[in-house]
């Protein structure tokens, strides 16, 4: 076992990590949001607003 | 022009479709591969015997940097020799051809039926 | 509409009169977009270009470096008229919706993703060679394990993306710069700027000119789009930037100016010290030919700073790749044009989060499983097919709103010739990869027509028509 040895086993087991971190927060995320917030999300918002600041 | 409205679609729907696009996906790479159609290799064609730097048509100045890389002539035999074969028949590249005219064809075609029905839904028929 | 919104609110501040809740958040300066650009594309002259130096000779790549960049200047001043006034998230895809039409748009969005995913795996095997090349030198005893070196570049660059778009694009801002300088600053040590030159390119050139004579000049042009491939990639940020009429043509033309510079001192470095058959070979030969360079030019200070930015270009590379095939992928989900669940942005972190996580796996597949050329070849022909679709696009963009019908943040000059200049090296670079991989680029387009098929006959349905068309502009002419 030398260095290298070590740091594989580290990058797997940061890998988990920074993996198992997206999915809680995923699952986290999805139950506690609605499904109508989370997609609300439109293209041309920016055209839209644009526009409007034009108009008023 | 009527106003299309879409059907919602189900979890379960939503899901098989994932399937079957990333099915495609590593499908359209993977095969290829299996079937051993996969990349143009080099070979070498005439290999030489008891190889020395000018054998293998390297200049001294040459000779030095592979040197300095580490190589012998042993070594460097199959990197400096290996060749690519660019011979290609006719027949072959008039179906790439095809397919690729084919292909855009197909696009276009398509596109432009859906794009008009778009453009109509957008700004009325006039 | 008043009531669900709060302007107060970080989750709901009703950003639009669309109904928006939750938006993807626009931080991001010119410099972002540079870095996003730049970024991905660096890693282009610290490996995979030299494989054009294997196709032609060393004269060839560089004829194959310049007509790409021909080809890529072209991609980047159509990109920027059309992406100024076309300002959402999945850049082409959204053009193409626009001006060409729905599955055209399918199909551009998809290479969009594949040429990004491709391009990360490919990041990604390379930074676990490059550890692996590490531990070798430091004497580790036995073969490194570069599995879990490779997963953990995925998995933190998707965790980053993940967390927020401005850290993201800094941290990509900063790696790319320190690249790029490793690049000048090998450069300047190495061709008698500062100090003696050892550059020595009649004496390495002589009897191999042009090895396999023209036709190698043609079957470089492959993988001359490997100095560039990735540029296009600014316009994803469009909804992300602060004012992307000004920032995104300034970020990219900024960007393909830089890469010329680097594609040309690259070539030059590199050229006037490897032999071209050592340098043309990126598997057995030159794999980083940089830091191969450096590694003849004699100083330990030179090693580290290019081992350093071959690993940074590869992150860089990686990282934003993920931002724009996420960007993609949640955009074509959003209109429905995958499952719409895809459209979701994270209410907290503003960031496309569940395109983030799919794609994770889909890029570990390929970085696992599939051999590095492969993946590179796949990556080139989605881009090839995209830039064809390029000079369709501007010249319909054109003819249905002319340039008095719509006000652009970017106009490019000399309309039609770029587009047609484009057209014929797409065409040129076809008859390239031709000759290496005609059987794949047939498999791929085979590919392609059968998804096509898939979304006109079954998948467009769930789309809503007339609202997916979102920009305010005129009807087209024509129609």
């Amino acid at each position: 076992m030398d260095l290298w040895n070590w740091l594989e086993y580290a990058a797997w087991a940061l890998s988990a990590l920074f993996g198992l971190y997206m999915v809680v927060d995923w699952l986290k995320t999805d139950s506690s949001y609605s499904e109508d917030v989370l997609t609300s999300s439109r293209e041309g918002e920016l055209e839209a607003m644009t526009e409007e600041e034009h108009r008023g | 022009m009527a106003h299309y409205e879409p059907p919602k679609q189900g979890k379960a729907s939503q899901l098989i479709d994932v399937i079957v696009l990333v099915i495609l996906t590593v499908g359209a790479l993977f095969v290829p591969l299996w079937m051993g159609m996969a990349g143009a290799a080099k070979t070498v064609a005439a290999p030489i015997e008891n190889a020395t730097w000018e054998a293998l048509g390297q200049t001294p100045a040459q000779a030095a940097q592979y040197e300095a890389l580490g190589y012998t002539p042993e070594s460097a035999h199959d990197l400096i020799l290996a060749r690519f074969d660019y011979s290609f028949s006719v027949g072959a590249l008039v179906a790439m051809v095809v397919v690729i005219l084919l292909y855009y064809f197909l696009i276009l075609r398509f596109s432009d039926i859906e794009y008009r029905e778009v453009i109509s839904e957008k700004f009325g028929q006039k | 509409m008043m009531t669900d919104t709060d302007i107060t609110s970080p989750v709901m501040d009703g950003m639009g009169p669309h109904g928006t809740k939750v938006g993807l958040l626009r931080v991001l300066g010119p410099a972002h977009v540079w870095a996003l650009g730049v970024g991905i594309v660096l890693v282009g002259e610290y490996m995979g270009w030299n494989f054009a130096v294997g196709k032609g000779g060393a004269y060839a790549a560089l004829i194959a470096c310049w007509f790409a960049g021909i080809l890529y200047t072209c991609v980047a001043m159509i990109d920027s008229e059309v992406t100024s006034t076309v300002a959402a998230a999945g850049g082409q895809y959204t053009q193409a919706k626009h001006i060409v039409g729905p599955l055209m748009a399918f199909n551009v969005g998809l290479y969009l993703v594949f040429a990004y995913t491709m391009l990360e795996a490919a990041n990604a095997i390379t930074a676990g060679y490059l550890f692996f090349v590490v531990a070798q030198m430091s004497g580790h005893a036995g073969d490194l394990d570069q599995r879990p070196f490779i997963i953990l570049v995925i998995m933190f660059l998707a965790w980053l993306n993940y967390r927020g778009v401005l850290a993201t694009l800094t941290f990509n801002l900063v790696i790319t710069a320190i690249a790029f300088v490793a690049i000048l600053v090998l450069f300047v040590s190495t061709s008698g700027i500062l100090g003696g030159g050892i550059m020595q390119h009649a004496a390495l050139f002589e009897g191999h000119e042009l090895p396999y004579g023209w036709i190698g000049v043609l079957a470089a042009m492959h993988f001359g789009l490997w100095y560039y491939l990735g540029i296009e990639g600014t316009t994803q940020a469009a909804e992300e930037v602060r004012s992307p009429a000004r920032a995104l043509p300034f970020g990219t033309l900024a960007g393909i100016m830089t890469l010329l510079i680097a594609a040309t001192l690259t070539w030059y470095i590199c050229s006037g010290v490897l032999p071209w058959e050592f340098l043309g070979d990126g598997v057995n030969g030159a794999v980083a030919p940089l830091f191969s360079t450096a590694q003849l030019a004699g100083s330990t200070g030179l090693v580290w700073l290019l081992g350093f930015g071959t690993l940074f270009a590869t992150l860089a590379s990686a990282n934003g790749c993920i931002n724009d095939a996420s960007r993609a992928w949640f955009a074509m989900g959003r209109d429905k044009y995958l499952p719409g669940w895809f459209g979701a942005v994270h209410p907290k972190y503003r960031t496309p989060y569940r395109s983030i996580v799919f794609l994770v796996p889909i890029a570990l597949i390929f970085a696992l499983g599939a051999p590095l050329d492969q993946v590179i070849t796949f990556s080139i022909l989605s881009g090839l097919l995209e830039y064809t679709f390029m000079p369709l696009n501007i010249i319909m963009f054109r003819k249905k709103w002319p340039l008095n019908s719509i006000k652009r943040g970017y106009e490019h000059p000399f309309h039609p010739l770029p587009a047609l200049t484009l057209l014929a090296l797409c065409g040129i670079t076809f008859f390239a990869v031709f000759l290496g991989y005609g059987t794949q680029l047939v498999a791929m387009i085979g590919f392609y027509i059968v998804v096509s098929l898939w979304f006109h006959f079954w998948r467009y349905r769930f789309v809503n028509r007339g609202t997916q068309f979102t920009m305010p502009w005129p009807k087209p002419q024509g129609y």
